[in-house]
């Protein structure tokens, strides 16, 4: 890995451009948001110097002007806009506000944890980094339990379940092809691997992850794959996973066994015991399949920081809109009282006892937890078709997940003394 | 626990609740550890529950609390001392015999299980309570072998071929079993008709490598006429219409109140299906159970089949059923000239309609007009039609007098008939269409072109191939920019749907149309065919830098975001929607 995850410092935003500029309007002009990130991430992989002008008009980029780009900014119906000599009036708004311009440097290297057998279109970051056009690998067990992560700059986690009680569907869709498929493939990759149990597996991989994050990854995890993973994290030495996954049953002091300083964000989680209920534990706050339990959706608020003293914060939360209505997955949102304190919060319900999005530093890396599964199908149901992405090209949630992408790009500032 | 374990556990208690206040009083005693089960503190719920049954050891709300609680908690073994203490003080309660029962299931005591549940059984020797319970406690630990020997106990020492057919039919289910499902279905249908929805409910989900055996059990020559009808609605579910319907018209020999209930219901269940065949069985059924209701009912039910049978394809059905009623409604005489139309008697369908003048409403009467007019321009009797539109002054109508002008040659006519038929007249497609040739028409400087004319007639009449040829030569004759690449796009078009041969025809004329160039829409919108082309036989990246050549050569055309969306496809950046 070749680019430090730790950006609580970035290079002197100042910076003139002395050959002719694009600027991407990332505000409501936009024609369309999404193809924006690709086109910026197209940009610096191709060695070329772009910024990210923060809070400026809705987070906008700044590319060289090319041929080149301004070709595939056409093609993909992206808005773009001149700004030779526009730029002085342009920086010095940026220098006089709540604003800053963070140089892109190096494309990160991507990857997407997901099983062999996914479809391209199984979860969000996936279809968004396909409709951008951003490149990107998909690994999965064997790959991380083997140091696979080294040769990535940024792991995606989407909707696997790290406890190994495959979303704790296996009672629910007894029978069903696709879960024996998974139950199948898992078992089989566990014995491969010279694991005894799935459950076992999957704690493995969760510290591998755990450490790819500490050597420098940049982590971002979506739907059950946040709850999971850091309840796999705490349960190192404890049985948490039901009968029916290895075996034996939970521990009945499981609760009081957890060790939280080996998570990322939570703490203090209560879990979920019944295997017929597909929820893991309180971390997550509206319980989609919690019965009476479950909480309706409401509308997320993205916090605003400091682009000149917060710049990772303010790249993640940069959006047209400030408030983006919530959607559910398996793992919705975050109850507050289960974070850890130092974990940032990105975006909350107001009066709400769960947040949104939430973000933190781990050892050289940081880690992005996003709660929901797809912010375009907010009561996603198993078989539900796949989202088409060229309908919401200016997807509030969407961008939100691209902000994780690119915000890797980003070129670190030497700290100040 | 499984959820049938949970469900029984609810079930009982809603009995216990609803049988006895005062036991309904004892039941609320409990109220604090249901609200915290449902919050999920399980051991704070057990905690409670305990309590109560220590006060009141037959509490079943509490017993039964705790067998949910504890199951959870992984703590069942404290449950058994409870539950055979309470068993000892009311040995003849179902509800705890059948709590005991799962309880030794759940501790995966099987030898217990069986001695328990044979004592139960020897107490009510006539009762089949004991096996159920039996089999399903190990069922719901997944035990199938062990529970099909407890239900097959059952059946043996209670004697009766349909004995616990149910459950073994749902066991058989749920351990992949369909064939041996489908016979111990055949046996509960036979001992009790109200099955049987049920039992093709179930079987409707098997899989497709076993429907033939499944249905060899339901429909072969032994099968009783109940089981038969069952096999006719699991073909419906299973999308075989034709055959259940052979299946079905198999078992009317009987005029009875089974066979008209059986033929309604096959009726509802074929509707579900949208396929042509679907319609059509559904349009038999209800014939045929139209012959079994008084009227109005019989009359609207053959109206409806009517429908469904010319919906299906089946127009010499649907005549049947109408010529078989001579007292046929407004709604009968219409369809009977549809499908006389449909079938080409236009002369007859012509005369009738001047006959049943007063019998058809209006509307009907212009509907039939109309179809009429399209029916004889499609065999080129232009002065016909336009006689068959008499002097209906309706917007549909001048609309169909414009394209009468059209196939004429008479393209200033044309245009003026669809400027005053407006954008609205007659359905979307037709309305769609009538305003792609006015975007056409626009284009050519001349009033007339007998060429063109003809050549759309062609196209009307459904001659795809004369027709390409005609509208080439009809182009020829035009400007290019004063008609002739709009003419060739619709040669084209035509050429590209009609596939096959004609595809390298369309590429042909696509890449004329590029090629020109202009202002006018035919150059991107021709690009763009030609895209789609390609795409649809398997070469996208081909179409890829016509795709771009469009987007970038006319970026203010309407085709652009069409442009974009099939790029996307192309590069496989979205999903197939």
């Amino acid at each position: 890995m070749t680019i430090g995850a730790r950006l609580s410092s970035f290079l002197p935003s100042f910076r003139h451009s002395v050959i002719p500029s694009l600027l991407i309007p990332m505000d409501d002009a936009q024609t369309d948001h999404l193809k924006a990130y690709g086109l910026t991430y197209k940009a610096i992989q191709a060695g070329l110097k772009a910024e990210w002008l923060l809070n400026y008009r809705g987070g906008s980029f700044l590319v060289p002007d090319l041929d080149a780009l301004r070709r595939d900014a056409a093609l993909n119906g992206i808005r773009f806009e001149p700004v030779d000599s526009g730029m002085p009036a342009v920086r010095g708004e940026i220098e006089a506000n709540n604003m800053d311009a963070v140089p892109l440097e190096k494309a990160p290297k991507v990857a997407v944890y997901a099983p062999p057998n996914a479809a391209p279109w199984d979860d969000a970051v996936t279809m968004a980094l396909q409709y951008a056009g951003i490149p990107f690998t998909k690994i999965w067990d064997a790959d991380v339990v083997n140091g696979g992560l080294r040769d990535y700059d940024w792991l995606h986690l989407h909707h696997e379940d790290f406890t190994g009680q495959y979303s704790k569907f296996f009672l629910i869709y007894s029978g069903l092809p696709w879960l024996a498929e998974m139950v199948q493939r898992n078992s089989d990759m566990a014995r491969r691997l010279g694991f005894q149990t799935v459950p076992d597996l999957k704690k493995a991989v969760a510290r591998g992850i755990h450490g790819y994050v500490e050597n420098g990854g940049f982590l971002f995890a979506m739907c059950t794959a946040t709850e999971t993973i850091d309840l796999a994290l705490a349960a190192e030495h404890v049985d948490i996973a039901a009968t029916f996954a290895d075996g034996t049953p939970i521990d009945p002091d499981a609760d009081a066994k957890l060790d939280w300083s080996k998570s990322f964000a939570f703490t203090s989680a209560h879990l979920e015991p019944n295997p017929l209920v597909a929820s893991f534990s309180d971390i997550d706050g509206h319980q989609v399949n919690g019965g009476a339990r479950r909480q309706p959706l409401g509308a997320f608020t993205l916090f605003n920081f400091s682009a000149k003293i917060d710049p990772v914060p303010t790249m993640l939360v940069q959006n047209h809109r400030q408030v983006v209505s919530d959607f559910y997955g398996l793992t919705t949102s975050f109850t507050r009282n289960r974070l850890k304190p130092g974990v940032t919060i990105l975006a909350e319900e107001e009066g709400a006892p769960w947040v949104k999005y939430v973000h933190g530093d781990l050892g050289k890396g940081t880690w992005t937890f996003f709660g929901g599964h797809d912010p375009e199908d907010p009561q996603h149901q198993i078989g539900d078709p796949p989202t088409d992405l060229s309908l919401h090209p200016h997807s509030p949630g969407y961008r939100l997940i691209l902000n994780n992408v690119l915000f890797p790009a980003a070129k670190k500032r030497e700290l100040k003394t | 626990m499984t959820r049938s374990l949970n469900w029984a556990a609810v079930a009982s208690l809603v009995l216990v609740f609803s049988a006895d206040p005062g036991r309904a009083a004892r039941g609320q005693a409990i109220g604090p550890g249901f609200e915290l089960e449902r919050s999920g503190r399980y051991a704070d719920a057990a905690t409670i529950y305990f309590t109560t049954v220590r006060s009141d050891p037959t509490n079943l709300p509490a017993l039964l609390g705790l067998e949910r609680t504890l199951f959870v908690l992984n703590r069942m073994s404290e449950l058994l001392p409870l539950v055979q203490q309470a068993r000892a003080r009311l040995p003849e309660s179902p509800a705890l015999r059948s709590l005991e029962l799962r309880v030794y299931a759940a501790l995966n005591q099987t030898d217990s299980l069986a001695a328990i549940a044979l004592r139960w059984a020897a107490s009510v020797p006539r009762s089949d309570a004991p096996y159920r319970e039996w089999g399903l406690a190990l069922v719901d630990r997944r035990m199938w072998d062990e529970a099909r020997r407890a239900y097959l106990t059952g059946r043996k020492t209670l004697g009766g071929e349909g004995t616990l057919a149910i459950e073994l039919a749902e066991l058989e289910q749920r351990a992949g079993n369909w064939e041996a499902s489908a016979a111990e279905w055949v046996r509960a249908v036979t001992r009790s008709a109200d099955v049987g929805p049920n039992a093709a409910s179930q079987l409707a989900d098997a899989p497709a490598p076993v429907h033939e055996h499944v249905a060899r059990i339901l429909t072969g020559p032994d099968a009783s006429v109940r089981v038969r009808r069952v096999g006719a609605e699991v073909l419906l579910a299973w999308g075989q219409p034709n055959e259940a319907w052979v299946v079905m018209d198999q078992t009317l020999g009987q005029d009875d109140s089974d066979t008209q209930v059986a033929l309604r219901r096959f009726a509802d269940l074929a509707g579900a299906l949208p396929t042509p065949e679907g319609h059509r069985v559904r349009g038999m059924a209800l014939t045929r159970w139209a012959d079994f209701v008084p009227s109005p009912v019989s009359d609207r039910a053959r109206a409806e089949a009517v429908r469904e049978l010319l919906e299906g394809g089946d127009r010499a059905g649907a005549r049947r059923v109408l010529e078989a009623h001579a007292d046929a409604t407004a709604l009968g005489q219409a369809s009977l000239l549809q499908i006389l139309i449909a079938d080409g008697q236009l002369d007859v369908a012509a005369a009738r309609l001047e006959a049943s003048k007063t019998a058809l409403t209006a509307d009907d009467r212009g509907a039939l007009r109309l179809a009429l007019a399209q029916a004889r321009i499609a065999r080129g009797e232009l002065d016909r039609a336009d006689a068959a539109l008499g002097d209906d002054s309706s917007v549909a109508a001048i609309a169909q007098r414009g394209w009468i002008a059209l196939y004429r040659g008479n393209l200033k006519g044309a245009m003026e008939a669809f400027r005053v038929a407006g954008p609205y007249a007659t359905d979307r497609a037709a309305a769609t269409e009538r305003t792609a040739m006015m975007a056409l028409l626009q284009r050519i400087q001349e009033e007339s072109s007998p060429e063109l004319g003809a050549a759309l007639l062609t196209l009307a009449r459904g001659d795809s191939v004369a027709a390409i040829a005609a509208l080439r030569r009809a182009a020829s004759r035009l400007p290019v920019q004063g008609g002739r690449l709009e003419v060739q796009l619709l040669a084209g078009q035509v050429a590209a749907q009609k596939g096959g041969d004609q595809e390298a025809i369309a590429v042909a004329l696509f890449d004329e149309v590029v090629r020109a160039g202009g202002e006018g829409a035919a150059p991107p919108a021709a690009e763009l065919d030609w895209a789609r082309l390609l795409v649809r036989t398997g070469r996208s990246a081909e179409a890829i830098p016509h795709l771009e050549h469009l987007i970038l050569t006319y970026p203010n055309s309407a085709f652009v975001p069409e442009a974009r969306r099939v790029l996307e496809r192309a590069k496989g950046a979205i999903p197939k929607s």
